[in-house]
């Protein structure tokens, strides 16, 4: 359980704007080891998100290495960070991300699909009935409350069996019940795959059952690696 | 085939609707335009042919070599001979010098010979299903009185006897004022008998050929043309009937330009929708792109995609084209009584390809960026996506029409008129759009709330809104310049063939029958031209050296003399005999302009010419223009008064001849049988029907094009919904009143469609003036309604349009409508 399956090194993110360079993220590293389960939270605008795209490989830091499963995202072009992302990373999104014109069922084949998976069909609804919507399969996400929404959402990311799941604000726009249904889901899952959960999050609660926890300020590690107690 | 499950997906949702009906109009629109226009561009070159008897004809003084024979009857073309000549036929002590016509089984390929059984009969003539068997004769009705016998009595020609079966009224192919002998058809299988071609005699050997693939036929021509020898010369419609083959020719230059416009209008429509079917797809490409797809496997997805999007469309739009084909030829067909030839395949594989072409160069332009989007997107929606840039945008949408165009016309000429158009298009836009934005901002502040808000949004969208105009303007352009065209062709064909244009030639009339004729003529309240006088001659040399022969004009000229110039004769250099002196003290000669370019003769230059062996020098006086197209007789030389007082000359004339007053030609030929009659009001009435039906399709095919304009505006409306309904919900949840917010779109769209028509009108007024002079070779003329009535419908229609389609927007709760719209 040591090999750290997500890293960062020294990773820096500078973006030119009108006035000037601003720095988004001052030399952040963290390591995530395999099964583990990680939340970053911080204040609006400490720099969450852009830290979370530039670990799943979406984006590219200014300066800095990442490894994502065992490669070096930071020396590979897009077309290999996508072959990494397709092979080993999930998202779930704070606005859930589902095509608006595809069915629940649609929504959770179309990773699979690309990924050229023969038996999409199936292992889609296997997952939809894992988040306990086996009833609403041919339902476009219009038709789903946004705890639906996310259920599919969930089930769309684990669906390809990644290495590890990225996630940016899953509750975000869910209320306390709710979200509280989504987080269960997250975590009996990351069991049971053995998945790696890297996750942005405001809520304590969803915190506090991360094993690991970093704050961001202003673009910055607060408390480095602060270790926590395991969740429950 | 996950592009095939994604593009139903895609389909279902609604996403590529308007690509795919922008698509198949397209493809509708150009099939419909395309596979009629050649359905009746082929009918009217074989009707026209009617009049020569053939689509071509090689004639010569030998006759037409084996081997061309072989190789027209191996590419399936069909074939006949004709001999031509003049010679003495006898009954009795009579004798004439008639023009004898000997012709092969299958003369003519092309129209009928008309015959009857009685001379000038008033019975319509009877169309002839076969030659004149051998042994018979069918001879002009002039040739009875000629030669004082009956129908029925034989006749001697050369040494072989013939029986007279039929009076020939018309046959393909009449020369005209060549020979004035009565005419005489015969059966070329008893040629030989008749031992008139003898070495020396001179024949005219003519070989006829025609198919009804005119591809087919075009690949002959060129092979034939490469064999040909100094003695052959081929002729076709154009070489024999220019006015006609004129009033085709611009007839299908209208039809290519209408298939053009359609084309670009489709694509306009095309690019738009493209527009919109990409900047949905952005957030599906990003989802795709985090799912690990990288820009490849994105690109190989939307070309698969497009591509069978574009076979599924171009097959509807097939489908759909041959439905519109069909309904405007059945239509055309049941209004003149013709039937349509039958389209070539070509005409619907060009207009299938046509779909993929225009995928191609109008969706792609706006489409490219997408496997770019980059996978970021998903986590930070505001992130711009680097789209591809407006001017390269353009300048590729410049060069995709340039090429469709060119494509589709083959004339470089209207390529580049419709780029000049475009590219005025885009400057005025530029400026005029920049300036009069900029200059409403002032204006706006004490107009009403609602044009307050419609100024406010332009403003803000100046890029988009000026897109949007220039894409409007496009399309009232073509419209309109559409319309002008087509008024103005019918307009030009109508006066072309006045209703009492002289439809009657009377020639070779003796000079002692000339106060006769007058007066008979005068008596009877004909309406006719002045007699002229006509020597025949050859020019033999150009100051005072043998001339080129290649140069052309080796017959024998019609030569006259008058000292009143011809009302559509013009002086362009020199003088008419009034202001004239000669410098070599050489009588003068006055000739056509064009002719005169031709053989390189100017003001000045001494001639040459031998008339029946007897030479006459002459000097050049002066250079005439002279409209060809009027049916007065015209002369290339007209020779000062006097001149020609030396040589016997016979007169010709032209008169309008009513239906009615058809019988006044028996009457003269009775009393004058030397008299040749050339009737063309048959011919004319022929011509006007051609006319007419070119006339009527036109009209058409301008309906099918207002559809694909109508498609560009609705399409062009539609693209720029999906960000207007934002803010639309916007301003209802902000508690706008109904009235405001659909009011202020109506505005904006209304002040978009005004600048769109006034700047259509620009372009519209730049197209025709290229169009007229380069390409239509019609007059060039302002279209000052076209000012009034582009600004004004423009507004009306894109701002009817603007809020119809976001009418939902304001149905809708608010909540709704902002969550839809994300
Ligand atoms: N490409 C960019 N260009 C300009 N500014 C950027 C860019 N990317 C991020 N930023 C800025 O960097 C800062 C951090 O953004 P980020 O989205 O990472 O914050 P966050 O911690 O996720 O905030 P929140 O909790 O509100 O989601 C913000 O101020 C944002 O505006
Ligand atoms: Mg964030």
């Amino acid at each position: 359980m040591s090999q750290a399956v997500v890293e960062a090194r020294a990773v820096r993110k500078d973006v030119a704007s009108a006035e000037g360079t601003l720095s988004i993220l001052h030399e952040v590293s963290l390591s995530v080891s395999s099964g583990d389960s990680l939340a970053i939270t911080g204040p609006s605008g400490s720099g969450k998100s852009t830290l979370l795209g530039i670990l799943a490989g979406l984006d590219l830091p200014s300066s800095g290495e990442v490894i994502l499963a065992g490669h070096k995202l930071t020396a590979m072009d897009e077309e290999g960070r996508a072959k990494v992302r397709a092979d080993h990373v999930g998202f779930v999104f704070q606005s859930f991300q589902l095509l608006p014109g595809l069915t629940a069922l649609e929504n959770v084949m179309l990773p699979l699909e690309l990924h050229g998976a023969g038996d999409a069909r199936q292992k889609a609804s296997d997952f939809l009935a894992r988040v306990g919507l086996s009833e609403r399969l041919s339902h476009y996400p219009q038709q789903l409350s946004g705890g639906e929404q996310q259920r599919v959402a969930i089930a769309r990311a684990f669906a390809s069996e990644p290495r590890v799941l990225f996630a940016d604000e899953p509750t975000g726009n869910l209320d306390m019940h709710t979200g509280a249904h989504v987080i269960d889901l997250l975590f009996e899952l990351n069991r049971e795959q053995g998945t790696t959960l890297v996750l942005i999050t405001h809520e304590e609660r969803l915190a506090l059952r991360c094993q690991r926890r970093v704050e961001l300020v202003a673009g910055a590690l607060a408390e480095p690696e602060a270790e926590l107690s395991p969740a429950l | 085939m996950l592009a095939l499950r994604l593009l139903w997906r895609n389909w279902r949702s609604g996403e590529v609707k308007l690509l795919a009906v922008a698509l198949v109009l397209a493809v509708a629109v150009v099939s419909g335009i395309a596979i009629f226009a050649d359905r009746l561009d082929t009918t009217l070159v074989q009707q026209s042919n009617a009049f020569l008897g053939a689509d071509l004809i090689v004639s010569g003084t030998q006759p037409h070599r084996q081997a061309w024979s072989e190789e027209a009857e191996n590419r399936g073309i069909e074939q006949t001979r004709v001999v031509e000549f003049s010679s003495m036929v006898f009954s009795g002590d009579e004798l004439h010098l008639a023009s004898i016509r000997a012709v092969a089984e299958g003369y003519p390929l092309r129209g009928y010979v008309e015959t009857s059984h009685e001379a000038y009969s008033q019975q319509p003539p009877v169309r002839a299903d076969s030659i004149p068997p051998a042994g018979e004769v069918w001879v002009d009705g002039r040739l009875l009185p000629l030669l004082n016998i009956e129908l029925g009595d034989d006749i001697e020609v050369g040494e072989h006897t013939l029986t007279t079966t039929r009076i020939l009224v018309r046959q393909p192919g009449e020369s005209g004022f060549a020979m004035t002998g009565a005419r005489v058809l015969m059966n070329l299988a008893d040629l030989e008998q008749t031992q008139v071609v003898q070495p020396g005699s001179r024949i005219d050997y003519q070989w006829l050929v025609a198919s009804d693939d005119s591809g087919n036929l075009a690949a002959f021509r060129e092979w034939l043309q490469e064999r040909l020898t100094d003695h052959d010369r081929i002729r076709d419609i154009d070489s024999s009937q220019r006015q006609l083959a004129q009033t085709l020719e611009t007839g299908e230059r209208f039809l290519l330009l209408a298939a053009v416009v359609g084309v670009l209008l489709a694509g306009v429509a095309i690019g738009l929708a493209a527009r919109q079917f990409a900047a949905r797809h952005v957030d599906q490409v990003a989802l795709m792109k985090s799912l690990g797809a990288g820009a490849g496997r994105i690109r190989q997805l939307y070309a698969g995609q497009l591509l069978i999007l574009a076979t599924l469309a171009s097959l509807v739009g097939l489908v759909l084209g041959e439905g519109i084909q069909r309904g405007v030829a059945s239509s055309l067909q049941s209004f003149f009584n013709v039937a349509l030839a039958a389209p070539a395949i070509y005409a619907y594989v060009l207009s299938f390809f046509s779909g993929l072409v225009c995928l191609m160069f109008f969706a792609l332009p706006a489409l490219w960026f997408l496997p770019q989007v980059p996978p970021l997107k998903i986590l930070r929606r505001e992130l711009a996506v680097n789209q591809t840039q407006l001017w390269i945008q353009v300048v590729l949408a410049l060069a995709a029409i340039f090429l469709l165009v060119s494509l589709f016309s083959r004339q470089l000429g209207l390529s580049l008129s419709v780029m000049a158009a475009l590219t005025g298009i885009l400057v005025m836009s530029a400026g005029i759009g920049f300036v009069l934005l900029k200059f409403s901002r002032r204006l706006s502040t004490n107009a009403g709330s609602i044009w307050r808000l419609a100024v406010a949004n332009l403003q803000r969208q100046r890029g988009q809104s000026l897109v949007q105009m220039v894409i409007f303007s496009i399309a009232i352009m073509l419209l309109l310049t559409l319309t002008a065209v087509r008024t103005s062709l019918i307009e030009d064909w109508r006066m072309q063939l006045p209703e009492n244009a002289p439809n009657h030639f009377l020639v070779n009339i003796a000079p002692q029958n000339v106060e006769a004729v007058q007066s008979f003529l005068d008596q009877e309240g004909v309406d006719r031209e002045p007699l002229y006088p006509m020597v025949l001659g050859r020019l033999t040399h150009i100051n005072g050296e043998e001339r080129d022969r290649s140069l052309g004009m080796n017959r024998e000229a019609n030569l006259t003399w008058t000292d009143t110039l011809g009302d559509d004769n013009e002086i362009q250099a020199g003088a008419w005999w009034d202001e004239w002196s000669s410098e070599t003290g050489l009588p003068g000669v006055s000739v056509e302009e064009g002719l005169a370019e031709q053989l390189g003769l100017s003001v000045g230059t001494r001639l040459e010419f031998s008339l029946g062996g007897l030479p006459i020098e002459v000097e050049v006086a002066s250079l005439r223009s002279l409209d060809w197209q009027s049916m007065n007789p015209n002369f290339f030389f007209i020779f000062e008064p006097g001149a020609l007082d030396d040589f016997s000359a016979t007169y010709i004339t032209s008169a309008y001849l009513p239906n009615d007053k058809k019988p006044l030609i028996n009457e003269l030929l009775r009393a004058y049988p030397n008299i040749l009659v050339i009737e063309l009001d048959r011919v004319f009435e022929q011509i006007r029907s051609i006319v007419d039906q070119v006339s009527q399709g036109v009209q058409l095919v301008l309906w099918l094009t207002l559809l694909g304009g109508g498609l560009v505006l609705f399409a062009a409306v539609t693209s720029s919904i999906d960000g207007r309904k934002r803010e639309a919900g916007l301003l209802r949840a902000l508690g706008s009143p109904r009235r405001l917010v659909i009011g202020s779109i109506w505005a904006e769209f209304s002040i978009l469609g005004f600048l769109a028509g006034l700047v259509g009108v620009i372009g519209a007024e730049i197209l025709l003036w290229n169009l007229q002079y380069w390409v239509l070779d019609i007059p060039v003329r302002a279209h000052p309604t076209f000012w009034v009535l582009g600004p004004i419908l423009g507004a009306v229609c894109v701002g009817t349009l603007g809020a119809i389609s976001c009418r939902g927007v304001v149905t809708t709760p608010p909540a709704v409508v902002l969550r839809e719209a994300g």
